[in-house]
């Protein structure tokens, strides 16, 4: 008797090592039959990644990024059944794949386009309102940490990554300006604003302070980490704007009235 | 005979579109009259715009919730985080049906984004019907199952596809979705007789039956049918589909379509073809009864 998990297992390796000599023994009508679900499989994640990232296709042309995908998809296969999701490491693959060492932005308008894809579909959450700090006692403010808007994502870039994805995306205009790639980087926040994906430039502190909540660090060391960037930086006007926008949905701390136990 | 009006209305009730990305516009502006719509679950598992827009889909139409993703045949289990988020959205779009695939798609922690086959034999059938009753015990309702698009026979498999899904309806009390164009797909690739397998269905099960194209191609010196949803129903999945009437009765039928997509009028012209042959089979049927 063939175990089932050994002819999943055999099936697996046929589709993604190209090996097809355990799998071939056990079925009928050899190579182009198995052809048919390596082809299924490789078309089907190859235009879920050519939609998800379609600036990065523009830039190394139609017939390299598939080469690129087929080579993402036979070593990091998804885990998951919901194809949204799929394509998070893309960036991190293409930093390190040798054809790519000649666009050295390349990786980051990867990245670039999953925080979009991730804002696109990311769960939907609860805003909180500026009262619920109202919650918590005010001698211990500083050591609030918050929960952003899973939609909500940050980036910070040597290069002009948002020009370089504006003149790349679908339907820009060939004829665009020159971009310098010396002209410096840029910090981006990726958000969804009702059902559209916004993206805008922050300034350092502005980008420091929401990074660090975003990673998980208290008021406090973001307001440390955004003063470092500059010394004028507005705490008070920072963190209003987190809320208004509608990016926080979480906040932990010390509640108010706790009393010590006696 | 004339079939009634009331005969008319539940046909054209019974006939579904899938609904692809680019339509939903269209459906939620101009309310096209057709019975019923039909998702993949797999899609609207996120936040965002498109569980928003189907939410208010919901409110014009009777909604089907078809998975792809769950991976009932897979030897290492089913993913239960996978089949709660189905849970979730059984509960916030409360659909007609929900059905899922007679197949296999994650090995080894890895989703193989296929519909893959899977050997039938004592084995399988005690792993599928183990993961059905799973399933069928976290929604609390009935599955639909489908029946798979095949290309290849595994060596070892001992009992047919049919009687396969046969003894799993036995077994866990699920109900079937009786793809006609896979049916003939497969019986094209692998050379049997599609009518003896509409024959060996359990015709009280089948609760939806799906209509698609095929695209024939040439791989290797072998000529095969691949199921890809990508053109109109041809005529001998048409000639299918009356057979299936025969069989089944009046069954919810869904015209899928995926890939090189129509605007939606080409898509809903499609339906009222699946209309018109429900009530020229159905009512010959009447007729004769």
């Amino acid at each position: 008797m063939l175990p089932l998990r050994d002819v999943q297992a055999a099936f697996r390796r046929a589709l993604l090592a190209e090996d097809e000599t355990a799998l071939a023994a056990f079925v009928d009508g050899g190579a182009a039959r198995i052809d048919v679900h390596r082809n299924n499989l490789f078309a089907s994640l190859g235009e879920v990644l050519r939609d998800g990232f379609p600036a990065v296709c523009r830039l190394v042309d139609e017939r390299f990024f598939a080469y690129a995908a087929h080579e993402f998809i036979r070593h990091h296969p998804p885990a998951r059944a919901v194809l949204a999701e799929y394509g998070g490491s893309f960036a991190d693959f293409l930093a390190d794949f040798p054809p790519c060492r000649h666009l050295p932005y390349l990786a980051d308008v990867a990245r670039l386009e999953w925080l979009m894809c991730v804002a696109a579909t990311a769960a939907d959450a609860a805003p909180l309102s500026v009262a619920a700090l109202a919650d918590f006692a005010p001698e211990a403010t500083p050591l609030l940490r918050f929960t952003l808007y899973p939609a909500l994502g940050l980036l910070a870039s040597a290069f002009p990554i948002d020009r370089i994805w504006r003149a790349n995306r679908h339907g820009a205009p060939l004829d665009d300006a020159p971009i310098d790639l010396a002209a410096g980087g840029v910090r981006l926040e990726v958000h969804r604003a009702g059902s559209e994906v916004v993206m805008r430039a922050l300034d350092p502190p502005g980008f420091a302070f929401r990074q660090t909540l975003r990673q998980g660090g208290t008021l406090e060391a973001a307001a440390t980490a955004a003063l470092a960037e500059d010394r004028a930086f507005d705490l008070t006007g920072a963190l209003g704007a987190l809320f208004r926008e509608g990016a926080v949905i979480g906040v932990t701390g010390t509640p108010a009235n706790c009393e010590a136990p006696s | 005979m004339i079939a009634s009006e009331t005969v008319k209305r539940g046909i054209a009730g019974a006939i579904g579109v899938g609904l692809r990305a680019p339509h939903l516009a269209a459906f939620i502006a101009d309310r096209p009259a057709i019975g019923w719509l039909e998702v993949h679950a797999e899609n609207y598992m996120g936040g965002g715009a498109a569980p928003a827009q189907l939410d208010r889909i919901r409110r014009d139409y009777p909604l089907s919730l078809h998975g792809v993703g769950l991976s009932l045949g897979s030897a290492e289990g089913i993913d239960e985080a996978h089949l709660l988020r189905l849970k979730g959205l059984v509960e916030r779009y409360q659909p007609c049906r929900v059905s899922e695939h007679l197949s296999w798609s994650i090995a080894g922690g890895t989703y193989l984004n296929d519909l893959l086959p899977l050997p039938y034999t004592e084995e399988s059938l005690a792993i599928v019907a183990r993961h059905v009753a799973r399933v069928q015990e976290v929604l609390g309702r009935k599955l639909l199952v489908e029946n798979p698009s095949s290309y290849l026979r595994f060596r070892h498999s001992t009992i047919a596809e049919p009687d396969f899904l046969a003894e799993l309806v036995r077994r866990t009390g699920c109900g079937l979705l009786c793809d006609v164009n896979n049916i003939h797909v497969s019986a094209t690739n692998l050379g049997f007789d599609a009518s003896h397998y509409l024959d060996a269905l359990p015709p009280t099960a089948v609760g939806e039956i799906h209509l698609a194209g095929h695209a024939a191609v040439m791989r290797a010196d072998v000529a095969l049918l691949i199921d890809d949803h990508g053109s109109a129903v041809p005529p001998p999945v048409w000639a299918l589909y009356c057979s299936a009437l025969r069989r089944f009765g009046a069954v919810a039928t869904l015209v899928e379509w995926d890939k090189n997509l129509p605007g939606l009028p080409v898509l809903l012209a499609e339906a009222r073809k699946a209309e018109r042959a429900a009530l020229a089979t159905l009512g010959d049927h009447v007729a004769a009864s």
